[in-house]
Protein backbone atom coordinates (compact mmCIF):
# COMPACT_ATOMS: atom_id res chain seq x y z
CA UNK A 1 0.00 0.00 0.00
CA UNK A 2 1.12 3.36 -0.63
CA UNK A 3 0.24 6.63 1.07
CA UNK A 4 -0.57 10.33 -0.84
CA UNK A 5 -1.16 13.79 0.84
CA UNK A 6 -4.05 15.21 -0.93
CA UNK A 7 -6.07 18.53 -0.72
CA UNK A 8 -8.34 15.86 0.87
CA UNK A 9 -6.00 14.93 3.00
CA UNK A 10 -4.46 10.82 3.59
CA UNK A 11 -5.15 8.63 0.88
CA UNK A 12 -3.77 5.30 1.17
CA UNK A 13 -4.00 2.75 -1.87
CA UNK A 14 -2.78 -0.19 -2.92
CA UNK A 15 -0.63 1.01 -6.59
CA UNK A 16 -1.87 -2.46 -8.52
CA UNK A 17 -5.65 -0.83 -8.13
CA UNK A 18 -4.78 2.11 -10.44
CA UNK A 19 -6.06 3.26 -13.34
CA UNK A 20 -3.15 3.65 -15.94
CA UNK A 21 -3.94 6.84 -18.68
CA UNK A 22 -0.65 6.20 -20.33
CA UNK A 23 -0.31 9.07 -22.58
CA UNK A 24 -1.24 11.51 -19.25
CA UNK A 25 -4.66 14.08 -19.75
CA UNK A 26 -4.14 16.55 -22.76
CA UNK A 27 -1.60 19.10 -21.73
CA UNK A 28 -1.30 17.77 -18.91
CA UNK A 29 1.14 14.32 -20.06
CA UNK A 30 2.47 13.96 -16.24
CA UNK A 31 -1.20 12.79 -15.17
CA UNK A 32 -1.04 9.33 -15.74
CA UNK A 33 -2.16 7.42 -12.35
CA UNK A 34 -5.19 7.82 -10.61
CA UNK A 35 -7.42 5.95 -7.89
CA UNK A 36 -11.13 5.83 -8.61
CA UNK A 37 -12.11 7.20 -5.33
CA UNK A 38 -15.51 5.84 -3.26
CA UNK A 39 -17.97 8.63 -2.62
CA UNK A 40 -19.88 8.32 0.64
CA UNK A 41 -22.90 8.94 -1.49
CA UNK A 42 -24.24 6.52 -4.13
CA UNK A 43 -25.31 8.78 -7.29
CA UNK A 44 -23.53 9.72 -11.22
CA UNK A 45 -20.78 11.65 -9.74
CA UNK A 46 -17.74 9.80 -8.80
CA UNK A 47 -14.45 10.88 -8.30
CA UNK A 48 -10.63 10.12 -9.13
CA UNK A 49 -7.49 11.52 -7.51
CA UNK A 50 -4.29 11.45 -9.43
CA UNK A 51 -0.99 10.25 -7.96
CA UNK A 52 1.67 11.37 -9.96
CA UNK A 53 0.60 15.01 -8.29
CA UNK A 54 -1.95 14.93 -5.92
CA UNK A 55 -2.97 18.49 -6.66
CA UNK A 56 -4.97 16.80 -9.44
CA UNK A 57 -8.73 15.41 -8.34
CA UNK A 58 -11.47 15.49 -11.02
CA UNK A 59 -15.13 14.65 -10.62
CA UNK A 60 -16.09 12.45 -13.51
CA UNK A 61 -19.66 11.17 -14.42
CA UNK A 62 -20.72 8.90 -17.60
CA UNK A 63 -22.15 11.31 -19.44
CA UNK A 64 -24.74 9.01 -21.14
CA UNK A 65 -26.67 9.64 -17.77
CA UNK A 66 -27.43 12.88 -19.33
CA UNK A 67 -27.04 12.46 -22.74
CA UNK A 68 -28.63 9.72 -24.23
CA UNK A 69 -26.99 9.95 -28.09
CA UNK A 70 -23.32 11.17 -26.71
CA UNK A 71 -21.22 8.41 -27.88
CA UNK A 72 -17.61 7.65 -28.43
CA UNK A 73 -15.54 4.52 -29.44
CA UNK A 74 -12.30 4.30 -29.59
CA UNK A 75 -10.53 4.03 -33.15
CA UNK A 76 -7.71 1.27 -34.16
CA UNK A 77 -5.06 3.04 -32.79
CA UNK A 78 -6.65 4.29 -29.53
CA UNK A 79 -7.86 0.46 -28.37
CA UNK A 80 -4.44 -0.12 -29.18
CA UNK A 81 -3.39 2.36 -26.22
CA UNK A 82 -5.91 1.25 -24.12
CA UNK A 83 -4.54 -2.51 -24.54
CA UNK A 84 -7.90 -3.76 -25.71
CA UNK A 85 -9.22 -5.71 -28.69
CA UNK A 86 -12.66 -4.77 -30.57
CA UNK A 87 -14.82 -7.07 -28.50
CA UNK A 88 -13.55 -5.91 -25.40
CA UNK A 89 -15.79 -3.04 -23.37
CA UNK A 90 -14.62 0.80 -23.47
CA UNK A 91 -16.82 3.44 -22.14
CA UNK A 92 -16.70 7.31 -22.24
CA UNK A 93 -16.46 9.00 -19.13
CA UNK A 94 -16.68 13.16 -18.84
CA UNK A 95 -14.81 15.34 -16.52
CA UNK A 96 -17.06 17.58 -14.26
CA UNK A 97 -16.35 21.32 -13.40
CA UNK A 98 -18.67 22.91 -10.95
CA UNK A 99 -19.12 26.49 -11.08
CA UNK A 100 -19.69 29.08 -8.39
CA UNK A 101 -23.27 29.02 -8.18
CA UNK A 102 -22.76 24.75 -8.02
CA UNK A 103 -24.18 24.13 -11.34
CA UNK A 104 -22.37 21.51 -13.56
CA UNK A 105 -20.81 21.15 -16.68
CA UNK A 106 -19.34 18.26 -18.45
CA UNK A 107 -16.36 18.23 -20.73
CA UNK A 108 -17.80 16.86 -23.58
CA UNK A 109 -15.45 18.17 -26.19
CA UNK A 110 -12.61 16.30 -24.32
CA UNK A 111 -14.23 12.44 -22.94
CA UNK A 112 -12.41 10.11 -21.27
CA UNK A 113 -12.21 6.46 -22.66
CA UNK A 114 -12.33 3.96 -19.76
CA UNK A 115 -11.08 0.09 -20.75
CA UNK A 116 -11.97 -2.27 -17.97
CA UNK A 117 -10.08 -5.13 -18.87
CA UNK A 118 -7.33 -3.51 -18.95
CA UNK A 119 -8.10 -0.19 -16.44
CA UNK A 120 -6.51 2.15 -18.61
CA UNK A 121 -8.14 5.31 -19.38
CA UNK A 122 -7.24 8.20 -21.91
CA UNK A 123 -8.59 11.38 -22.69
CA UNK A 124 -9.40 12.16 -26.71
CA UNK A 125 -10.60 15.57 -28.48
CA UNK A 126 -13.60 15.40 -30.28
CA UNK A 127 -13.98 18.17 -32.65
CA UNK A 128 -17.41 18.12 -32.78
CA UNK A 129 -18.97 21.94 -32.65
CA UNK A 130 -22.14 20.59 -30.79
CA UNK A 131 -19.28 19.79 -27.91
CA UNK A 132 -18.37 22.04 -25.38
CA UNK A 133 -15.70 21.71 -22.84
CA UNK A 134 -18.48 23.40 -20.53
CA UNK A 135 -21.34 21.89 -21.80
CA UNK A 136 -24.62 22.68 -19.34
CA UNK A 137 -27.01 19.42 -18.66
CA UNK A 138 -29.99 19.61 -20.97
CA UNK A 139 -32.45 21.53 -19.39
CA UNK A 140 -35.62 20.04 -17.34
CA UNK A 141 -38.77 20.10 -19.53
CA UNK B 1 11.19 29.28 -32.31
CA UNK B 2 12.60 28.24 -35.60
CA UNK B 3 10.72 30.57 -37.96
CA UNK B 4 10.93 29.02 -42.48
CA UNK B 5 9.71 30.63 -45.20
CA UNK B 6 7.67 28.31 -47.81
CA UNK B 7 5.87 28.49 -50.76
CA UNK B 8 2.79 26.28 -51.68
CA UNK B 9 3.46 22.99 -52.84
CA UNK B 10 6.51 22.86 -50.76
CA UNK B 11 7.08 21.49 -47.37
CA UNK B 12 9.31 20.82 -44.11
CA UNK B 13 10.15 17.06 -42.69
CA UNK B 14 10.51 16.93 -39.13
CA UNK B 15 12.47 14.44 -37.65
CA UNK B 16 12.29 11.07 -40.20
CA UNK B 17 8.71 10.68 -40.04
CA UNK B 18 6.51 14.13 -39.97
CA UNK B 19 6.17 15.79 -43.40
CA UNK B 20 3.96 18.80 -43.03
CA UNK B 21 3.26 20.65 -46.77
CA UNK B 22 1.73 24.21 -47.60
CA UNK B 23 -1.13 22.89 -49.98
CA UNK B 24 -2.63 26.38 -50.56
CA UNK B 25 -2.54 30.18 -49.56
CA UNK B 26 -6.54 31.18 -49.46
CA UNK B 27 -8.43 34.08 -48.22
CA UNK B 28 -6.14 34.75 -44.94
CA UNK B 29 -6.06 31.18 -44.72
CA UNK B 30 -2.97 28.30 -45.16
CA UNK B 31 -4.10 25.15 -46.05
CA UNK B 32 -1.64 22.48 -44.60
CA UNK B 33 -0.98 18.71 -44.90
CA UNK B 34 0.65 16.69 -42.35
CA UNK B 35 1.91 13.16 -43.15
CA UNK B 36 2.73 11.46 -39.18
CA UNK B 37 2.70 8.44 -38.04
CA UNK B 38 -1.24 6.81 -36.96
CA UNK B 39 0.22 7.66 -33.13
CA UNK B 40 1.26 10.95 -33.41
CA UNK B 41 -1.16 13.49 -31.75
CA UNK B 42 -1.92 16.09 -33.94
CA UNK B 43 -4.43 18.91 -32.85
CA UNK B 44 -5.21 22.51 -33.27
CA UNK B 45 -3.67 24.30 -30.98
CA UNK B 46 -6.37 26.51 -29.71
CA UNK B 47 -8.37 23.25 -29.07
CA UNK B 48 -5.51 21.50 -27.34
CA UNK B 49 -4.93 24.52 -24.93
CA UNK B 50 -8.92 24.98 -24.37
CA UNK B 51 -8.83 21.16 -22.95
CA UNK B 52 -5.89 21.86 -21.08
CA UNK B 53 -7.16 24.74 -19.41
CA UNK B 54 -10.84 23.37 -18.70
CA UNK B 55 -8.91 20.41 -17.05
CA UNK B 56 -6.83 22.44 -14.61
CA UNK B 57 -10.17 24.90 -14.28
CA UNK B 58 -12.44 20.98 -13.62
CA UNK B 59 -9.44 20.17 -10.74
CA UNK B 60 -9.45 23.24 -9.17
CA UNK B 61 -13.55 23.71 -9.21
CA UNK B 62 -14.63 21.00 -6.59
CA UNK B 63 -14.44 19.99 -3.04
CA UNK B 64 -15.94 17.50 -1.44
CA UNK B 65 -19.11 18.96 0.29
CA UNK B 66 -20.19 20.15 -3.49
CA UNK B 67 -19.81 16.59 -4.21
CA UNK B 68 -22.40 15.08 -1.65
CA UNK B 69 -24.41 18.10 -2.37
CA UNK B 70 -24.56 17.44 -6.44
CA UNK B 71 -24.80 13.76 -6.17
CA UNK B 72 -28.16 14.18 -4.19
CA UNK B 73 -29.20 16.74 -6.28
CA UNK B 74 -28.33 14.43 -9.42
CA UNK B 75 -29.58 11.17 -8.83
CA UNK B 76 -33.32 12.38 -9.99
CA UNK B 77 -31.35 13.94 -12.90
CA UNK B 78 -30.32 11.34 -14.75
CA UNK B 79 -31.61 9.17 -17.67
CA UNK B 80 -30.92 5.50 -16.53
CA UNK B 81 -31.30 4.69 -13.26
Amino acid sequence: MKTIQTRFGEVTYDPSNVLHFPEGLIGLDQLKNFIVMPSKKKGPLFWIQCVDDPDFAFVVTDPTNFFLDYLVLPDDNERQKLGIDAQDDCFVLAIVSISEDKEITLNLSGPVLYAPASNRAMQVILEDSRYDTRTPLPKVG
Amino acid sequence: MLVLTRKPGEGIVIGDNITIKIIELKSGSIRIGIDAPRDTKIYREEIYDRIRQENIDASASWNMADLDTLIDKLTDRTLKK
